[in-house]
């Protein structure tokens, strides 16, 4: 089983055949990958830029998409949702999970019911996540309101009737929605934490939530980012909660950039312009996950 | 003082499962919902206000579905799709993870990057050029279709990436200095160590797959060929729908997934193996 | 921080890749679209879109009858959801599908798939065909040409519940004008939470205020100005006020299921259209319901002569790519004429095709209202289409449904959100 030690190969050699096995490993994923997303994406993004109803030849339109876009008053609308909902889902979604997480990894008895349970809500339908949640809102029966109006707010907010609260009640549920979700993939995080750097701090007479700060979130630095890109990366791209608890309504208070990509590209058969949405949110997106990732690399280093 | 541990410890326990279980409660009801709507007739499932134990249980309903449409066929071509695409994806995306955490060559990382990118757009925005290239291909109205556009995706290679990050280089740098090539590093080493990740890498993949109703709706037009989600929306006419029969559907396409999830936690509780880092 | 050679290039081969890919696109979709040339003695299979074809009878229906007719073309049917029918006929069309025949489910559709040219002129099949009795026809008309023909018309009329009006002594009057049936709605309601009865229930869709009001005031839906709505929101929003009618909100909130409300006895009046009839004749025989319906005209305004209401055909058309384009011609053909109507006729769909014979076919089914008044109902005087079909309509529509939901949330006065309206459909869509 042994092998006798190789010598150090030279280094230029090295370097070439880091190139050729780390390519051996990607390549399995990266063609297909290539092959079946990538291409119809730069395909997609290429439309941008040119004007296309499915059926026809596309036309040249160099920049025309981006300035209707920029004149378009649902777009604006649009953006400004999205962030929005990006804004309450991400960080509410990942201290939910990180809760969750935390409190089931122990041994606890049932510790597994509990663990399926807070998983259920990804795996449900959405239509009964939309029923049950917009009942609960119900700005007149709905517990929500009832316990509001017992806490003694005289005028609580009429939730999915309203055009102020609808995001909030849509930004409630898909958290209670997707908590499950994430908190999957800090379980999983938290498993690589040896056991040995708890017991080291303790040791040392660090209190629980000293542990927390000093062991715990530091080795779960590598999740919490994976964690918080995803988080972003769905938040911008939400489309089906909204579909169907409220579609984009009332008015337009809860349309977002994908339910608009939709509405022109497939409905309305402008692919040229709901491509050239798509590309700006692409962007959007890539821009925030840059930083996020250049300030994980420099945390990293510390 | 303070009070004896004992007792302080017991009250801290029946607060934290008072705690969970409203808190489980909670997250339980859309789920009772299903159950209830799943019971009662089509005309009462909407009916307001609602009303969640029904006067008369349709058990029924749980026995007519088999007839009204080809569930156990539906069943069937979901569990293929989601096993096969779940265990190429799992395959392809922690190798590829290798080669992008502990294999250094250049543009590693900005092709990285690049590939966290495309998760970024909405499938919507690239949906039809896709759908030419595989009409062009005569992949349509195929498993093919649906298993090549989602074994290969970017969440997978992203979350073993992660994960391999979080194991020490030396366990890597070790087992070269013994002589592992690469490969043997991967199957040896980082396959093993890393099967929390690993397994919820799978279930999400499964469970996203299962519950995936846009990409075999477009793709998967030969009836033989639906999955349990076309099954359930078949119900839905186009002025009504069967609300209750989609409900039943629903509860019963849950069960396998709560099947997996609770054979699959036991990898949540395995610790990572580190005494090989010490000394 | 990596920009070596190597990767630039890449990038580069990967943009060069991007236009290539365009560029095929566009050979892809004009692509080789000829069709064989049909052999008219040899066996034929003639594929059709259709929607959820073991719940929708009348596909099966008029396949039957085609099929006996026509012994050498088989039928096949190509399954699609309804729910997002007009999703995946988009882009089964732009992937160069060659299914033969495109069923249109509405004419908002029809107006999309034409005006890109998609579908095959069939003017000529139009004149060979007695449009006399063909209602809905205008709609389809294009510029001069037709692209699809109806099969079927619905068109909407108040449904009400026998016993509930019977309990509170109240008959129908004829004509029965807004006020009436907004004072009849009010006395009608009663009970609480629970058992409440509720006199009428409007559904959700803005044709129920929107396209009744444009149909009785002769309004144009696609004008820009929509200051006509105004009375027919003050009836909805006043019966929503008086607790008449289940409020906007709370319906849309937890997706009130018209049938429902109807069939749980709870409702008295419901305006809705007549594809209903075969649900309900349906429910009734299974016993889902033991509700004594019966039919009226839809209310008019005042001073109105004879019943005005709104309606939507449902068309079949034929694909610019189809294979064979004779047969599917004179599937299109069959199923506008008195055989097809006929074969929908006893499935308790309503044909496009009228005539007093498909009337009487149609109230000989089992489970009919027998009255006068249901016979009245089915026979409007006119059938204003839902929605006037343009290039436009579509953009139209969805600002139309905004405002809608804004006003009758309570989000906006009936004033503001008309106004809205005007102003939006103004700058956005008719600059």
């Amino acid at each position: 089983m042994t092998q006798p030690t190789p010598a150090a190969p030279p280094r230029r050699g090295r370097g070439r055949h880091h190139i050729l096995v780390g390519w051996s490993f990607i390549l399995p994923n990266f063609v297909g990958f290539a092959l079946f997303t990538l291409v119809p994406m730069l395909a997609a993004f290429a439309l941008a830029f040119l004007e296309w109803d499915s059926y026809g030849s596309p036309e040249w339109a160099g920049l025309d998409n981006f300035t209707r876009l920029l004149g378009d008053e649902n777009f604006h609308v649009a953006l400004r949702n999205t962030l929005f909902y990006a804004a309450g889902h991400i960080p509410l979604t990942l201290v939910a999970a990180l809760g969750l997480a935390l409190v089931l990894n122990r041994k606890i008895r049932g510790v597994q019911f509990f663990r399926t349970a807070a998983f259920f809500p990804y795996i449900t339908s959405l239509v009964a996540v939309a029923v049950v949640w917009n009942m609960l809102f119900n700005p007149t029966a709905g517990p929500v309101n009832q316990v509001l109006e017992a806490l003694g707010l005289t005028d609580p907010p009429r939730w999915v009737a309203s055009t102020d609260w609808a995001m909030p009640a849509v930004i409630v549920t898909s958290v209670w929605r997707d908590m499950g979700y994430y908190m999957v993939l800090y379980l999983a995080g938290l498993q690589t934490i040896p056991r040995e750097y708890y017991e080291a701090a303790r040791v040392d007479g660090a209190s629980a939530w000293q542990r927390f700060w000093s062991v715990t979130l530091p080795c779960l630095r590598p999740t919490t980012f994976f964690v918080l890109v995803m988080l972003t990366i769905q938040s911008f791209k939400v489309l089906d909660l909204i579909l169907v608890m409220t579609d984009g309504g009332p008015g337009r208070s809860t349309l977002v950039l994908a339910q608009l990509i939709f509405r022109e590209g497939i409905r309305e058969g402008q692919f040229g312009y709901s491509s050239a949405i798509a590309l700006v949110l692409f962007v959007i997106v890539l821009t925030v996950t840059v930083v996020q990732f250049r300030i994980n690399e420099r945390r990293s280093a510390t | 003082m303070t009070a004896p541990p004992r007792s302080r410890s017991l009250a801290r326990s029946v607060l934290a499962y008072t705690g969970l279980i409203v808190v489980t409660a909670l997250v339980l009801v859309p789920f009772a919902w299903m159950v209830s709507s799943s019971l009662k007739q089509d005309n009462e499932v909407f009916a307001v206000p609602i009303q969640w134990i029904p006067d008369e249980l349709r058990w029924s309903n749980f026995a007519e579905i088999w007839e009204r449409i080809p569930l156990l066929t539906y069943l069937g071509n979901s569990a293929f799709l989601s096993v096969t695409v779940t265990c190429l994806q799992v395959l392809t995306g922690s190798f590829a993870a290798y080669g992008f955490s502990k294999v250094r060559f250049p543009g590693r990382d900005a092709l990285f990057l690049a590939y966290i990118g495309t998760i970024a757009v909405p499938w919507q925005a690239y949906m039809v050029p896709q759908y030419i290239m595989m009409q062009k291909a005569e992949l349509t109205d195929t498993y093919w279709s649906i298993i090549l556009l989602q074994a290969f995706g970017a969440f997978g290679v992203f979350l073993m990436r992660q994960y391999y990050m979080s194991i020490p280089d030396d366990l890597c740098e070790a087992a070269r200095i013994d002589g592992l090539s690469e490969y043997g590093i991967y199957r040896r080493i980082m396959l093993p160590l890393s099967k929390p990740a690993l397994a919820s890498l799978a279930l999400l993949t499964f469970v996203n797959t299962w519950n995936d109703y846009m990409g075999p709706f477009i793709y998967l037009t030969s009836n033989e060929l639906w999955t349990v989600q076309l099954g359930l929306r078949s119900f839905v006419g186009q002025y009504d729908a069967e609300y209750a029969m989609i409900m039943t559907g629903a509860v019963l396409s849950v069960l396998p997934i709560l099947v997996i999830f609770l054979f699959g936690q036991r990898y949540f509780i395995q610790g990572i193996a580190t005494s090989g880092l010490k000394g | 921080m990596i920009t070596s050679g190597k990767t630039g290039a890449r990038r580069r081969a990967v943009r060069g890749l991007g236009l290539v890919t365009a560029l095929s696109l566009t050979i892809a979709a004009c692509g080789s679209g000829d069709p064989e040339p049909a052999d008219p003695n040899g066996k034929i299979t003639l594929s059709v879109t259709v929607w959820n074809l073991a719940k929708t009878p009348e596909f099966k229906a008029l396949f039957d009858a085609f099929q006996q007719a026509n012994p050498n073309i088989t039928v096949k049917p190509v399954d699609i959801l309804a729910d997002d029918y007009p999703d995946k006929v988009t882009t089964m069309l732009a992937g160069g599908d060659k299914t033969d025949v495109i069923t249109m489910k509405n004419v908002t559709d029809y107006s999309r798939y034409s005006s890109r040219g998609q579908l095959l002129d069939i003017s000529d099949t139009v004149r060979s065909v007695d449009t006399a009795g063909l209602a809905g026809l205008d709609a389809f008309k294009v510029g001069g040409s037709y692209f699809a023909l109806p099969y079927r018309q619905d068109f909407w009329l108040l449904y009400y519940n026998k016993t509930l009006l019977d309990k509170a002594g109240v008959k129908l009057p004829d004509p029965l004008t807004w006020d009436e049936y907004a004072k009849l709605a009010k006395q009608l309601t009663s009970g609480d939470g629970g058992a409440k009865i509720h006199g009428a229930y409007h559904h959700t869709w803005r044709s129920v205020v929107q396209a009744i009001s444009a149909a009785q005031t002769g309004g144009d839906q696609l004008g820009g100005d929509y200051t006509f709505f105004t009375e027919q929101y003050n009836v909805a929003k006043g019966l929503q006020d008086a607790g008449a009618v289940l409020d906007f909100g709370t319906a849309k909130a937890q997706q009130a299921d018209y049938r429902s409300m109807f069939e749980s006895g709870k409702t008295a009046m419901m305006p809705m259209g007549t594809w209903y009839i075969s649900g309900i004749l349906e429910a009734r025989k299974k016993g889902a319901t033991d509700v004594e319906w019966a039919l009226a005209p839809m209310p008019q305004r005042p001073g109105a002569t004879g019943t005005t209401t709104f309606g939507s055909p449902t068309a079949f058309a034929v694909n610019k790519k189809a294979q064979h384009a004779d047969a599917a011609k004179k599937f299109v053909e069959f199923a506008a004429s008195k055989a097809g109507a006929e074969a929908i006729t006893k499935v308790g769909v309503v044909p496009a095709l009228q005539s007093p014979e498909i009337t009487k076919a149609y109230f000989a089914l089992e489970g009919m209202p027998a009255d006068e008044l249901s016979k009245k109902a089915f026979e409007p005087e006119k059938v204003n289409l839902e929605m006037p079909v343009s290039d436009k309509t579509s953009d139209i529509d969805t600002i139309l449904n905004e405002e809608h939901e804004l006003i009758m949330v309570g989000d906006k006065s009936v004033a503001d959100g008309i106004r809205s309206m005007n102003e939006r459909v103004k700058n956005e869509v008719l600059n």
